[in-house]
């Protein structure tokens, strides 16, 4: 990638709703090369990131947590931008070097409202030129989230290329009712396939009948929150996975997406879901105190529940009650 | 899948990831069985998995059971058996004010 002619650094940013696959897509790239010398931004809207452990090929990585940059992260993303390019005019080599920023949005922001942070702050339209907004859709609950979420279809809407994420995993005509879906929403965008990050084709959907998006109304629907749960020292993993099993199976709509690094016998796990699915955790090497830090805390994104419950529950079902 | 970029994955099924020796394994398949025990028995229902059986064992009182191969399984085998979820979020669990003894 070159930076822009007139001197600005490139930004892509890369957004879609609540596991989307945005992180997995962000690592393939940097492992594959495509994007070795970008600087990478990581915005998540829990209060302890997860993510940055997934992405230590970035030639730099900077981590927002606690807000989403599109609205209460907002002057926080603007500050790290501007000391970002005062640094890159000055004495930081690495930065000097860099010729492109990403920035991985949380899966609750708004793309369009960053842009506008962007564009419309003094110092950093002169720095910085948005190149591209690319938007992660799950093949999986990609349908149901633009039917359930208008939050979901502004990130479509937005975008100037669709990834759809996890493309083997959905059935070819459901598939193709997302394509001819996506490409109603948003006919100007790319639309393209990936599985794991890796090029996926996408199958022919020209013909299909696009799924009918009705209102939503936002105040029915409710605010989505993210919340932290630490667990206890008695918590084992046995009692935790016990816990979350039935709680995604009761409450998969409303838990949208679970994370965490939970220290176990077998190692650190690295646990994600969304919704009802979760993914075979992954093992991740012992790191530095600093990152160990985060460890047995587990963020859990939805609508529905408390903190209070969720910890009481959890305590009964680990035989703590 | 690309196996390059990501970290190793633990195998079977995801809440066993925990043990990975054979004696952690059998040691969390029992403590799992506890704890079931204590959650499912306000249902009517049993536990039994005496780490020889392939999975979990889950009994009515009049005798019906079913032998479920992991947790995916068994929430559902549960609501099929008693015909309800088992809600974490139900006040039973979490002490709310409505909490009814069942």
């Amino acid at each position: 990638m070159e930076p822009a002619l007139d001197g600005r650094i490139k930004l892509t940013l890369l957004g879609g709703f609540l596991g989307s696959g945005k992180t997995t897509w962000l690592r393939h790239q940097l492992h594959r090369g495509t994007l070795c010398d970008a600087v990478v931004i990581v915005n998540e809207a829990a209060e302890r990131p997860v993510d940055d452990a997934l992405l230590v090929r970035a030639a730099r990585l900077f981590v927002l947590a606690g807000g989403c940059a599109c609205c209460t992260g907002r002057d926080d993303l603007v500050e790290l931008l501007r000391r970002l390019c005062d640094q890159r005019l000055g004495s930081d080599a690495r930065l000097s070097a860099a010729r492109h920023i990403v920035l991985e949005t949380s899966g609750l922001a708004n793309p369009g409202s960053i842009v506008d942070a962007i564009r419309s702050d003094p110092v950093l339209i002169h720095h910085i030129v948005v190149s591209e907004i690319i938007v992660a859709v799950d093949a999986l609950n990609g349908l149901e989230q633009m039917i359930r979420e208008p939050l979901c279809r502004q990130q479509v809407e937005t975008a100037d290329r669709l990834i759809v994420t996890k493309i083997d995993e959905a059935g070819i005509p459901a598939v193709r009712r997302l394509l001819a879906t996506l490409a109603q929403l948003n006919p100007g965008a790319a639309l393209s396939g990936a599985i794991m990050g890796s090029p996926a084709d996408v199958p022919d959907y020209a013909g299909v009948q696009p799924e009918t998006l009705g209102e939503v109304s936002e105040e029915t629907s409710g605010p989505i929150a993210a919340l932290r749960l630490d667990l206890p020292e008695a918590v084992d993993w046995t009692a935790f996975s016990l816990w979350l099993s039935a709680l995604l199976h009761a409450r998969g709509d409303e838990v949208m997406r679970v994370k965490g690094v939970i220290r176990t016998p077998a190692g650190r796990l690295l646990l994600q879901s969304v919704r009802k699915i979760v993914q075979q955790p992954e093992i991740l090497p012992e790191a530095d105190e600093d990152a160990e830090r985060n460890d047995n805390s587990v963020v859990f994104i939805g609508r529905g529940f408390a903190a209070e419950d969720l910890r009481r529950s959890l305590r009964f079902f680990a035989g703590e009650d | 899948m690309c196996a390059n970029c990501g970290f190793p994955s633990a195998p079977g099924h995801w809440t066993e990831a925990g043990a990975t020796t054979a004696s952690e394994r059998l040691r969390a398949r029992f403590r799992r069985a506890e704890l079931l025990r204590r959650v499912l028995s306000p249902y009517g229902l049993t536990i039994h998995d005496d780490g020889a059986i392939p999975g979990i064992m889950v009994s009515t009182r009049s005798g019906h059971h079913e032998i479920v191969a992991d947790l995916t399984e068994l929430w559902s085998a549960v609501e099929r058996m008693c015909g309800r979820k088992v809600d974490p979020l139900d006040a039973a669990f979490t002490g709310g004010s409505e909490s009814t003894k069942r």
